[in-house]
């Protein structure tokens, strides 16, 4: 029942007197009514905003926010109201749900910022009134499918195991030729392949100059037959190539075949090999010719390289209905006006419409207003009918055009802002991390002053981040003092990529000097998992760091990993004399430990410090392994 | 000021034709000779302001607070100040959602609209609300004698509690139990006859049914039911 509506009970109750006298049964007792409170105003303060309302029109949805007893959390004791820290323009909508009872969409807003004020207050958007409903409907999908192309597209490009096998890493060099200087390579390649291929067909047949015995000229084709053929064979030996290594690469098989772009490549060789099996036979070489016709399908692989032509193609198959209204009307305009023609110049001597069929040739032309002028009508009536089918072809034909056109347009522009959204989102992720690695570095700063306590301005005006966080010490002190307890817990202390990439560095030449069991101490955050291959025993596995694993380096062999607990030192000779040390977790086999060296790009160098990485942001540093003697 | 127009349900076959013509005026089929502007501004020019609060209170037995109250509620469901038929119809059933109560609204409004000019001011609603609730037994039998009376002519025949009987039994719905089927209104209304006509004459005069319910201890009881309603 609508909110508003309630506020007529009383006078629905009221007009209930008038069944009294006719009613068959006595009325039952009323429900006992408690005193009725004065109807009071509420002060909600949004964000310094204030609205008042009566209790009773918040009260009219008890399944939300402010109607129900949740609003007691938000009651601000001292100035008697109701506090929520919420945007206040947002707020305004929702306010007057309550009031008049409809919610309405301000198109201005963005979508996710009121769908968070929605659920915060415990609307459901469904109620959205009808004249807004649309609007966000539409609004909101828009939203999805950019968050979800984003994530695709994310999948796609960082979808990097640092176990790829060659069948994965081949799939991913063929979808996206990006990633390697191989696929970019294999993509060029066909590529000019498949121009070279269509641009022999086309040249083939080209009048290429007379000969002495033959009555007419010779084509390029017949002439250079055998220079074509081997042309020819190579073209079509790179597709074969390319098609079997796809068919192996992909993770799919079955659904890899039924795919469009597979059935096309099919299409495109096929003729060949079939060419090759028939020519002997004479009596199948006119269908053989036909199948010729077939290979100017290689056209259509060019779609794998170029976006525009894919989106063409999608915006065909989505503007389906469209096509097929266009189709039927002009069928049906075509016949309507072919039989009138026929009919019309049936009378007229050597009239070129010997039957409807043969009208529907002169009907096209004339509707698409081409207008060839093999067949005119000579009889006025088929003049006249003759006029009137151009007029109505014009407008037939420019009416589902601009449907489609729109759609493509939206459907490419689409495209292009998901192209440049992809671009621009390598510097926003790298000015992202920049600021992160500001805030995780801001603790080594403040260890490095020596200070446990309220070194922070000096830290922050070291270092020159600005990112740091001036305004809130409590909070940073806090902060580091939790980050202290965790290196207290696992006795291990952070430190900065760089003296961690330095430290590894030399631990790794110190490696190859010694082959002995030697333990290398290493913090749990700077290494990567090992699985080794010879054995798998004791490793310690570290999630965190693993991302940036497979990417850039080469995957070598690792055996175990030992942690020792490190004695409580900051100097770095220490990294050194840690070589020595032997507490080996286990010791059954003359295994050499190796460390997993992180060497992220930018090498600074800078003082003492340990060889663990501070915290996750490390993700995108290069792992190299280091292979054990 | 203006009173919003009757909706266009009782405009007749010539009216409309006349529309078509795009030299005719559109005329409005009520009664009233405010109508002739076309329909557009006819449309755009309804306000109505009730009178003062002071007289509201001299005329009904409400208070100050529930004036303010009732008058709240009201114009929030009628910003234009004045209730028509369709809207008065549309709050009615929502009241009861089963079965249809536009029949009975139809009524309803008729016995509200005192003055007959197919609207339901403010003073109209409170009047009435006033008689309702705080009206003696008297007036509020007066008020559901008016109500049975459909062509107001001081007499309640067979037919018009018939029809009144037919639009109650249609708020129920059809999902009732026992089903209701098609003779149950009228025997119902006949028990009502026999039991308020006196004379027999086949239509009961105000004053034999005010006597019949003053005798009827149901009844009496029954119409201190909503007293204290607002």
């Amino acid at each position: 029942m609508a909110a508003g509506v309630a506020a007529w009970l009383p006078f629905a109750r009221a007009a209930a007197i008038g069944w009294m006298p006719v009613a068959s049964a006595p009325m039952p007792a009323p429900p006992r009514e408690k005193r009725r409170t004065q109807d009071r105003l509420i002060i909600l303060n949004v964000s310094g905003t204030k609205f008042q309302t009566w209790r009773n029109t918040l009260e009219r949805y008890p399944d939300t926010l402010l109607g129900s007893t949740e609003r007691d959390f938000f009651f601000h004791e001292e100035s008697n109201e109701y506090f929520f820290d919420r945007d206040p323009d947002i707020f305004r909508h929702i306010l007057n749900f309550y009031r008049t009872g409809k919610l309405h969409y301000p198109r201005h807003e963005c979508i996710s910022a009121y769908d968070e004020e929605l659920a915060f207050f415990g609307i459901i958007p469904e109620i959205i009134g009808d004249c807004c409903y649309e609007e966000y409907k539409d609004r909101r999908r828009e939203n999805a499918e950019r968050i979800q192309d984003d994530e695709d597209n994310e999948n796609n490009n960082d979808l990097v195991t640092p176990h790829m096998t060659l069948r994965e890493s081949m799939w991913r060099a063929f979808e996206n030729p990006h990633t390697s200087t191989m696929a970019l390579v294999f993509y060029y390649v066909t590529g000019f392949f498949i121009a070279v291929s269509v641009m022999a067909n086309v040249v083939e047949t080209v009048p290429c100059g007379t000969f002495p015995n033959r009555p007419k000229d010779m084509s390029c084709g017949e002439r250079y037959a055998l220079a074509f053929f081997c042309l020819d064979t190579a073209c079509v030996m790179i597709f074969t190539v390319e098609y079997l290594l796809r068919l192996i690469a992909a993770p799919s098989r079955y659904k890899f075949v039924k795919s469009v772009m597979s059935i096309i490549d099919v299409v495109a060789i096929m003729p060949y090999y079939i060419g090759l099996v028939m020519t002997d036979n004479e009596d199948v070489s006119g269908a053989f010719v036909t199948l010729r016709v077939f290979r100017v399908f290689r056209i259509f692989k060019f779609s794998r390289h170029s976006a525009g032509l894919r989106i063409l193609g999608y915006t065909l198959k989505s503007c389906a209905s469209e096509l097929g209204f266009l189709l039927f009307s002009l069928t049906m305009a075509i016949i309507i006006f072919a039989t009138v023609m026929f009919y019309a110049e049936k009378g007229s001597t050597a009239s070129k419409f010997t039957s409807i069929p043969a009208a529907f040739w002169y009907t096209i032309v004339t509707m698409t207003t081409l207008g060839y002028g093999d067949m005119v009508p000579k009889t006025i009536v088929g003049k006249i009918f003759g006029s009137i089918c151009s007029l109505s072809g014009v407008l037939v034909i420019a009416l589902p055009v601009p449907v489609i056109v729109s759609n493509f347009s939206r459907i490419y522009h689409q495209s292009q802002r998901a192209e440049k959204r992809r671009a621009q989102k390598k510097t926003r992720l790298a000015r992202i991390r920049a600021a992160k690695r500001g805030g995780a570095s801001a603790y080594l700063q403040y260890k490095r002053n020596g200070l446990l306590s309220g070194a922070l301005d000096e830290a922050s005006k070291e270092a020159g981040q600005a990112l740091v966080s001036k305004v809130n010490p409590t909070f940073e002190s806090q902060h580091h003092h939790l980050l202290h307890c965790l290196e207290k817990t696992t006795n291990h202390e952070f430190v900065d990529e760089q003296t961690y990439e330095t430290s590894c560095m030399e631990m790794s030449l110190a490696n190859q000097t010694r082959s002995r069991c030697s333990s290398v101490s290493s913090s749990p955050h700077g290494l990567s998992s090992c699985c080794s291959r010879r054995s798998k025993r004791k490793s310690f596995h570290v999630p965190n760091s693993t991302t940036g694993g497979g990417r850039h380096g080469s995957v070598q062999e690792l055996s175990t990993i030992q942690i020792q607990e490190r004695p409580l030192s900051n100097s770095r000779s220490s990294l050194n004399a840690k070589l020595e040390e032997t507490a080996q977790l286990n010791c059954d086999q003359p295994f050499i430990t190796a460390a997993i060296i992180s060497m992220p790009t930018p090498p600074v160098t800078t003082p003492e410090g340990d060889e663990s990485a501070s915290s996750p942001d490390y993700s995108q540093s290069n792992i190299v392994r280091v292979s054990a003697l | 000021g203006f009173i919003y127009p009757e909706s266009g349900n009782k405009r007749g076959l010539k009216a409309r034709l006349r529309k078509l013509i795009p030299c005719s005026v559109g005329r409005r089929a009520s009664a009233r000779s405010q109508s002739n502007v076309e329909d557009e501004l006819e449309l755009s020019a309804v306000r109505h302001r009730p009178e003062g609060l002071e007289q509201l209170e001299a005329q009904t037995r409400f208070n100050r607070k529930e004036l303010q109250v009732l008058y709240r509620g009201f114009k929030n469901e009628c910003p234009s100040g004045v209730v028509n038929e369709d809207t008065f119809k549309d709050i009615y059933s929502q009241f009861f959602p089963q079965g249809d109560a536009s029949t009975y609204a139809h009524f309803l409004f008729n016995a509200f609209d005192t003055d007959h000019n197919g609207s339901v001011s403010f003073e109209d609603f409170v009047m009435g609300l006033s008689i309702l609730l705080r009206g003696s037994i008297q007036e509020k039998l007066n008020w559901a004698f008016n109500l049975y009376d459909i062509n107001k002519d001081g007499y309640i025949t067979k037919e018009e509690m018939l029809d009144i009987m037919k639009a109650i039994y249609d708020m129920m719905g059809k999902c009732t139990y026992p089903v209701l089927r098609e003779e149950t209104p009228r025997q119902h209304v006949d028990i009502f006859f026999q039991k308020m006509d006196k004379n027999k004459d086949g239509v009961i005069t105000i004053d034999e049914f005010i006597d019949c319910c003053q005798n009827d201890e149901n009844i009496m009881r029954s119409m201190q039911l909503f007293e204290n309603v607002i």
